[in-house]
Formats: structure tokens, C-alpha cells, sequence
């Protein structure tokens, strides 16, 4: 019963973390599903998103604007350069690649990366920002059944709450909206959708300002946990795993990818971690998922492959 | 420009279809994706030095058997006999070195690199240096190279396609395209060829061209064929024996003498309901 | 006129199958190598010129040689198999902490072997990481590589027995002694690198124009077409991800010897193996000639970022450098993959192409 409490904790905890790799994950996994694109390029979003809207922020604040109004405009602001960013990408990178191999676009999405992680630190600075949107202390719940009760992150609860009501609104948009029926047309078979009529640059236009915004609500958490800083964009390095194990094309994989990782990593490092050294953190997530790969090579949730020729 | 040049392996008198020796044979075959089921229950043969054609309406399940043939798919039931050997699946590997070379119905060709390169991979299973000999690409290895290049110099002869030796494959028209695919197969020296669809959308002197091939082929190198054709005066004019699927069930075999009179055979391409 | 092959009739297969079949390539490869490997150590030796000052060795020349091994190296599996590698960086790091080990627990092991070895125990870790290329491909594959990357920064970071227990990780090379020659001025470093690099670029060059690199190829531009073929993917692409990680183990060995002389953990990170995916990009997937000019472009940006505006009287931040260095590397790979995804090999090619009909326009 003594090891229950803290392995708890620890479950609880990894978990939590687990839905905020989500949020990043589905940003991915919207781009893949309606264009087939893997977007190497979402870490450096939310980079941006989160750049634009904490200095913004600053600055409103600095202007002597009530804090609420401030974050929303702050929020306006970087929906807004979101919005900026999806129409170049669309018009410059993709659109000119329509049709390109998988590994082209997803070589000129890393290209994309490299792109607006200069341009982001050179308008908005590289200083590391720091946010408050969330409470960020923690609740202690049970401690009448263990000593010391469980610690539960405030910040980490509002993550899962807003995760999963994204989740549930994406699901909503892409069942019952036209645009939604249009983007899985879309995804389906670009030729196709167009001769019936789809306007697929408009189609990835409004995909990629999705994956922005996405960016924008990751942005808003992960900078409250760490400051808005670089090492964010490593976050898209991390959410890889989780799309392995969810899969590319599936949303709520993401989630459940997430949740693996998350309290994989966590209770690895550990149980795990005072055996082999410390910091396995680092890498456990990618030995996971490459452990899932082989055995299914698809993701858990991912589509059988069928080969043809 | 004939075949004579070409030195490949070359059986002696060829006999009449039905006495020769079975080359090979499918037994009893049957192959599902999921709950579709491609191929159900199917049995023919493929003698020695025949063409054999493979023939049914869109959907049949012609492709797909080519692909257990060589060893791309996996039938959950029956057995391909090859050479004497009995198998209850082939493996794409085995088959390729057992010899058994294939063209493809969307033409395969490795896009990157030029016809003669294309051509050349045919050659990997008779090549027999390492790693690190090719590394120095002197001597021995070199010799090697020299060797198959030549062999596949005579193909590209053969198939009148020396002017476009060194242009990349992605960039020849779909014609050409066809015609290096079947060097490809050529180059392996094949005891079987399987052809998909070699005349798919090709105008007719590209498809008279492609019949010249494929007699020669036949012909003069004894190189069994099995093919896939939709043009049915090509498949009357070429092949020895006709089999004939529908929704993946053998409906018939035989001379295309004996298929064209089929009743069978006339309800499956005229959409007669049974 | 200068760049003509009309004329040159090929009368062998051997002759026509050469490794620089046109008369002007070879002249020009000739001129270009007697340059670097003569010129280049006599100007350095009378201090005539750039070539006088320790800086064009030190900052250009040794680190565009040892990247541009590094480049071919992952060309190989990248351009000529086609399998994407997010890696390279950790590759390198096997390389020179295996050397490291190496030299320092086998002392009587000469120089040359130690490096040659690490670029063994780099194909070894290259062929276990390149298992699960057989059943996954693509961007799946690319996470496989990076479980490499961050594996072994950890690994390095962590383990202190590989560090030989220093108290800060960071690690000497030996002295770089080569049967008696005694490698020490950044000139003798440039020659022992330019070496390397010549006799590892000929060898690449032989590999990837014979029956392994059609191989390569196949598996990359249609691999069920290949296995049908009797091209073992197997065989093709563990050879490749050997091959490749022996390549950039030996830059990786050269670089924390030749290069850097003493180094930190993490000095092969991410940041390293993305670098080297831009050279091989930029410079052009599946060609050797592009490792050469994507490692120059990719090092030479920067400098050119640093030093010109500051000769114009408008020196740049530092951070601002380094942002431009981003938004242009980016902007250039969207850019090549648009208009010519063979990039700048392809692109020499084409001006060979015009310059073979000059003056006339066609």
C-alpha cells in the first residue's frame, strides 16, 4: 500500500502530461488526415503562436489594458498571424508541391520549420517569455487514504479539459460541417474532391489555419508550463512517438498515444530510471513507439496497409 | 534486328504443347483480402515453352493470381508447383532466383535511374561480387560489370530501344516505358515471364511492336509466357492456351479455339446473369 | 567551345562505364586535385595568401572536407536508398567516442585502425537501427532514427564509462600520430582530412555507380518492383544503413579528432543530424558531387552572413546571423524541392548542359 500512493501520482501525473503531447499530436494528425502532408513544422508553430501571443500580450498589458482584454486580444492577434502563416505555407510551399511524393512534402515542411523558427525569434525576440494563463499550483486530493496524499498539477488538469473539448469540437467539424465533409473528401483523393467541385487550396488553407489555432491553444499551456521559449519547437520532436503509436490519420489516437507516452515515460524514469541512469526521459518515448513499430508497423490505430502493385 | 544475337539459355527442339513437361501448375488456390475473396478455388497449369493466357472481365482476379505466382501475395489455400518443386506459398525472392520475371500493370519501372540501369538490376541475381570488390571496381569487378553490360546491350538491341540507353525512365513515354519494363524481365533470362496487361494502352503499331517482342521472346529464347490481355485478337492471335477467370472462379481453359465457343465465356464478357 | 564531347567516341564498354567518362571532367577533377592536394600546402607553407593564415584551415577548409564525408555518407542512405535518417549527428558521436575508447584502451592500436573501427562499430549500431527499416518505411522510419539521435545523446551523456570518467564529459583527442607522421598544424590537418575524403568519395563513387547502388536505387524508386526482381530488401538496405553509418562514423571520428581536438557530449546532437539532412538536400539527393556543394553552402552561409555585412558597414547580431541562417536554409529547401529537387548537383549539371552549347543558346 506504501508504493501505491506514489505510483499513483506518478500514473496520474504522466497522464496529464500525456494529453498535453496530445494537443500537440493533433495538429499533426489534422494537416495528415485532410492533405496527407506530415507536418514537420507544428513544433515551430506553436513557437510562433506562443511568441506572438505572450509579447502581444506584454504589450497590451504594458498599454495599461484590464488583463482579460488584453489576453483576448493577445489571443486575436495570434489567431490572426496564424491565419498569416497557413495562407504562405499554402500558397508558396504547398500549393506548388501539389501531387509531390510523401517525403517531399514532408522534406519542405522541415524546410518550412527552419523558416519560421528564424523568422518568429527575429520579430518577436529569443528571450525565454514567461506566461500565466492557468493556475499553477496543485490540488492534493486523498490525503486521508495516503500519507501525503496525491499531488495533482492544476495546469495539467486544465490541459486535459481543454484537450478534450478541441477533441470533441474537431470531431463535431469535421462529422457535421460541410468544410469537415469537403476536408475528408479531400483527404481521400485530391483529384477527385476537385473535379467535384472542391476548392483544395481554400480546403488547405482552412486545414493548415486549424493546426494555427491548435498551436495557438498548445501555445497558451506549454507556455505557461516552460515560458515561451525555443525549446518548445522540441515538442514536435515529442509528439512524434504519440503519432506513431496513435497512428497519422486518427484523432483519438492522438489522445490515446499521448497517454501512453506520457505515463510511460514518467513511470520508466522512475521505476526504470535508478538502474540504467537518470534522465531516460529523454529517450524512452522514441524506444517505445519504435517497440509498437515493429510489432505493428501501422500504429495502433492506423489503417491496415494493404501493398499493391 | 532479331533475336539470334542474343546468347541466353535456349532449350533444344521445342515439342508440341500437349506433350510438353509442366512447368508450372496452381492447385486449388484460393485468396481473400479480409471477407473479399480474390480468387476461389483455382486450378491450371503452365507448360514449357507455351504462351499461356490469363483472360477475364475487370475484377477477376487475373492480377492477383500473377501476384501468387510470384510470390507477392499469399494464398490462404493450395499449392504452386514450380520446377518439380511443390510449395504452399512462394516467396517473391525465391521466385525471382528459381526464375520467374514479371512486367507489371501500372509499369514498375525505378523512376531515378536510366534505362540502362534499369535493365541492369534485372542482372543482380548473377552477380556475384562483394561489397568491397565493388568498392575498387577494378579487376574482377569490373570485368563483371563489363560482362553483364553486355548482355544487356544485346537486349536493348533486341528491343530497339538503343537511343534512349541513358535517359531516365520517368521521362520516356508510356510506349518505351512498357518495352524497358519487359527488358527488365528479359534480363533476368527467365524460364517463366509473366506479362500484365504488356499492351495496356498502347496504339496499334506500339502493340504490333510489342507482339514481335513477345513471339521472339517466345520464339527463339523457349521462354515461357503467361500473360494478361484485354485485347482479345491479340490473345486469340498469340497464346497457345487460354484460361479464363471471373470474380476470381475458373470458368475456362483450353485452346482460344475452344474458349471463343465457351458459353461460359460468352455470358461472363456479354453480362448474361446465370 | 572549352566543353566538348563531341568526338569522344566510346569503342569499350569499359571505356564508356568509366567513373568520369567526358575528357574535360577528368581534366578539370585532375586540376582540382592537384590544387589540393599541392598548391594548397605550398601557398600554406610560404604564408602566401589566404591560404598563409590559419583561419581558412581551421573555420572552412578541415570542417567542409569532414562534413562532406559526413554528407556522402547519409547520401547514400538517403539519396541512393531512399531511406529518410533524422541520425546522422548520433552516427557521428559513435564514431568519435568509439575512436576515443579506442586509442585510449588500446593504446598500441594504430591511429588509422582505431578510426576505421569506429566506423565499423557505427555500421554495427547503423545495421541494428536499420532492422526496423525492413518493416516500417518512410516517416515511420524517421522516427526509428531518431530514437538513434536521442539514444545515444543520452547514452554519452550518461554513461561515464564512455567519457572515461572525466568530471565535466568533456574529452581529448590523442596525439594524431600515423605510423610516425605527426599531425599537428591545421595545413597537415587539412591533408590527413583531404585524404580521407578523396579515398572514402572514390569508393562511394564506385558503390553507388555499380551493382549495390543500382540496388540502392531500386529499392528506393519501387521497392515491391525490386523484391520481385530478386533484389533482397533485406541485404539492400542493411547494406545501405552500414555503408552509410561507416561513412559518417569516420566523419564523426575525424571530426573529434581532426576537427575539434577536444569535445563535449552533445556536440553531435539534433542541430548535427539536421545540418547534414540540408547538405545532402541542398546539394542534391543522390549525387556525390552534391554532398561536396550542399557541406559548402551550409558552412559558408553563416561566414558569409557574418563577415560581408560587416565588411559593408553594417555588421549583424550574432542572434540576428543565425536567424537569417535559419530562414534561408529553410527558405532554399522549400525553394530546391520546388524547382529543382535534385538541387545544386543538378543544377551544374544543367549549366555543363548549357555550357556545352555556348554560345549558342540551343
Amino acid at each position: 500500500m506504501e508504493g501505491l500512493g506514489p505510483f499513483l501520482e506518478v500514473l496520474i501525473g504522466g497522464l496529464l502530461a500525456g494529453v498535453l503531447y496530445s494537443l500537440v499530436a493533433l495538429g499533426f494528425v489534422l494537416i495528415y488526415k485532410a492533405s496527407g502532408v506530415f507536418n514537420f513544422a507544428q513544433g515551430a508553430m506553436v513557437l510562433l503562436a506562443g511568441l506572438a501571443l505572450v509579447r502581444s500580450l506584454d504589450f497590451l498589458v504594458a498599454k495599461g489594458l484590464p488583463f482579460e482584454v488584453a489576453v483576448v486580444g493577445a489571443l486575436l492577434f495570434a489567431g490572426a498571424i496564424m491565419a498569416i502563416t497557413a495562407w504562405l505555407i499554402e500558397r508558396y510551399v504547398l500549393g506548388p508541391l501539389l501531387n509531390q511524393s510523401e517525403m517531399t512534402l514532408f522534406m519542405s515542411t522541415i524546410g518550412a520549420t527552419f523558416i519560421i523558427e528564424g523568422a518568429a525569434q527575429m520579430l518577436f525576440g529569443s528571450d525565454v517569455y514567461p506566461l500565466q494563463l492557468y493556475p499553477t499550483d496543485a490540488w492534493i486530493i486523498l490525503d486521508e487514504v495516503f500519507p501525503g496524499g496525491i499531488l495533482i498539477s492544476k495546469l495539467d488538469v486544465w490541459g486535459a479539459v481543454i484537450a478534450g473539448v478541441l477533441v470533441a469540437g474537431l470531431a463535431a467539424f469535421f462529422q457535421w460541417t460541410r468544410t469537415g465533409r469537403a476536408l475528408r473528401a479531400v483527404a481521400d483523393d485530391h483529384a477527385a474532391a476537385q473535379s467535384v467541385g472542391i476548392p483544395i487550396n481554400w480546403i488547405w488553407f482552412v486545414v493548415w489555419l486549424i493546426a494555427g489555432l491548435v498551436a495557438v491553444v498548445a501555445a497558451t499551456v506549454w507556455g505557461t508550463k516552460l515560458g515561451v521559449q525555443f525549446s518548445i519547437t522540441f515538442l514536435a520532436l515529442k509528439a512524434l512517438p504519440v503519432l506513431i503509436i496513435g497512428g497519422f490519420t486518427s484523432i483519438p489516437g492522438a489522445i490515446v498515444g499521448g497517454l501512453v507516452i506520457g505515463a510511460g515515460e514518467k513511470l520508466a524514469e522512475i521505476y526504470l530510471g535508478p538502474y540504467i541512469g537518470g534522465g531516460i526521459e529523454y529517450w524512452f518515448a522514441y524506444v517505445l513507439a519504435l517497440a509498437v513499430l515493429l510489432v505493428r508497423p501501422q500504429g495502433l490505430f492506423g489503417e491496415r496497409i494493404i501493398e499493391r502493385i | 534486328m532479331t533475336a539470334v544475337a542474343m546468347t541466353l539459355d535456349r532449350p533444344a527442339a521445342v515439342p508440341k504443347a500437349e506433350e510438353r513437361e509442366i512447368l508450372l501448375s496452381v492447385e486449388n488456390v484460393s485468396l481473400s483480402f479480409g471477407g473479399v475473396k480474390a480468387i476461389r478455388d483455382v486450378s491450371f497449369d503452365i507448360r514449357k515453352g507455351e504462351i499461356r493466357a490469363i483472360i477475364g472481365p475487370n475484377g477477376a482476379g487475373k492480377t492477383s493470381m500473377l501476384n501468387v505466382i510470384n510470390g507477392f501475395y499469399h494464398p490462404q489455400e493450395g499449392t504452386i508447383t514450380f520446377k518439380g518443386q511443390r510449395r504452399h506459398r512462394m516467396a517473391p525472392y525465391i521466385a525471382a532466383s528459381q526464375g520467374i520475371a514479371r512486367t507489371f500493370q501500372n509499369v514498375a519501372l525505378f523512376k531515378g535511374m536510366s534505362t540502362l540501369d534499369n535493365i541492369m538490376t534485372g542482372r543482380t541475381l548473377k552477380m556475384r561480387t562483394g561489397i568491397l570488390g565493388q568498392a575498387v571496381y577494378w579487376g574482377w569487378s569490373q570485368k563483371e560489370e563489363i560482362r553483364h553490360r553486355e548482355v544487356v546491350e544485346r537486349i536493348i538491341d533486341f528491343l530497339e530501344i538503343e537511343h534512349i540507353r541513358k535517359t531516365p525512365v520517368g521521362k520516356l513515354p508510356y510506349g518505351l516505358q512498357k518495352r524497358v519494363e519487359l527488358g527488365r524481365a528479359l534480363a533476368m533470362e527467365p524460364e517463366l515471364l509473366l506479362l500484365d496487361e504488356p499492351m495496356a494502352g498502347m496504339n496499334l503499331e506500339e502493340k504490333q511492336d510489342m507482339c514481335r517482342f513477345i513471339l521472339d521472346v517466345n520464339d527463339q529464347l523457349g521462354t515461357t509466357i503467361a500473360l494478361i490481355e484485354h485485347d482479345m485478337g491479340v490473345v486469340m492471335d498469340l497464346s497457345d492456351r487460354v484460361v479464363v477467370l471471373d470474380h476470381g472462379v475458373k470458368i475456362a481453359d483450353g485452346t482460344p479455339d475452344e474458349v471463343q465457343r465457351n458459353q461460359n465465356v460468352i455470358d461472363a464478357y456479354l453480362g448474361v446473369t446465370r | 567551345m572549352l566543353y566538348r564531347e563531341a568526338g569522344q567516341f566510346k569503342t569499350s564498354y569499359a571505356g564508356d562505364m568509366a567513373i568520369f567518362p567526358i575528357r574535360q571532367d577528368r581534366i578539370g577533377l585532375a586540376i582540382l586535385l592537384a590544387f589540393a592536394f599541392v598548391v594548397v600546402p605550398l601557398l600554406a607553407y610560404f604564408e602566401i595568401g589566404p591560404f598563409g593564415h590559419d583561419y581558412i584551415f581551421k573555420a572552412i577548409l578541415i570542417p567542409f572536407l569532414i562534413l562532406s564525408l559526413a554528407a556522402i555518407g547519409l547520401n547514400i542512405l538517403t539519396g541512393y536508398c531512399g531511406q529518410i535518417s533524422l541520425g546522422g549527428g548520433a552516427f557521428m558521436a559513435i564514431g568519435a567516442y568509439a575512436a576515443y575508447n579506442f586509442s585510449l584502451r588500446i593504446p598500441e592500436l594504430p591511429l588509422l585502425f582505431s578510426i576505421l573501427l569506429s566506423g565499423g562499430m557505427a555500421a554495427f549500431v547503423g545495421i541494428l537501427f536499420g532492422i526496423p527499416s525492413l518493416r516500417i518505411k518512410g516517416l515511420y522510419l524517421a522516427v526509428a532514427t531518431l530514437a538513434a539521435q536521442f539514444f545515444f545523446d543520452w547514452l554519452f551523456l550518461r554513461v561515464p564509462w564512455f567519457t572515461n570518467y572525466t568530471p565535466s564529459g568533456s574529452v581529448n583527442a590523442p596525439e594524431l600520430n600515423f605510423f610516425g607522421w605527426v599531425v599537428n598544424t591545421p595545413a597537415e590537418r587539412y591533408m590527413l582530412a583531404l585524404m580521407f575524403v578523396t579515398v572514402f568519395a572514390v569508393i562511394a563513387k564506385n558503390l553507388t555507380r555499380g551493382n549495390i547502388g543500382r540496388q540502392w536505387m531500386a529499392i528506393r524508386d519501387m521497392d515491391i518492383a525490386a523484391e520481385l526482381m530478386g533484389i533482397r530488401p533485406l541485404y539492400a538496405k542493411l547494406s545501405a544503413f552500414a555503408i552509410s553509418s561507416f561513412f559518417i562514423g569516420v566523419a564523426g571520428a575525424l571530426w573529434a579528432f581532426v576537427h575539434l581536438g577536444s569535445w563535449e557530449p552533445l556536440t553531435f546532437n539534433i542541430e548535427r543530424s539536421f545540418q547534414l539532412l540540408f547538405m545532402v538536400i541542398i546539394g542534391g539527393l543522390g549525387s556525390i558531387l552534391g554532398c561536396f556543394l550542399g557541406a559548402a553552402f551550409i558552412l559558408i552561409l553563416p561566414i558569409f552572413l557574418d563577415q560581408v555585412p560587416h565588411a559593408m558597414g553594417v555588421p549583424l547580431s550574432v542572434e540576428t546571423v543565425s536567424h537569417l541562417v535559419y530562414i534561408i536554409t529553410g527558405a532554399l529547401i522549400c525553394f530546391l524541392l520546388i524547382v529543382e529537387p535534385h538541387g545544386f548537383a543538378r543544377l551544374w549539371a544543367i549549366a555543363k548542359e548549357k555550357l556545352r552549347l555556348w554560345p549558342f543558346p540551343y
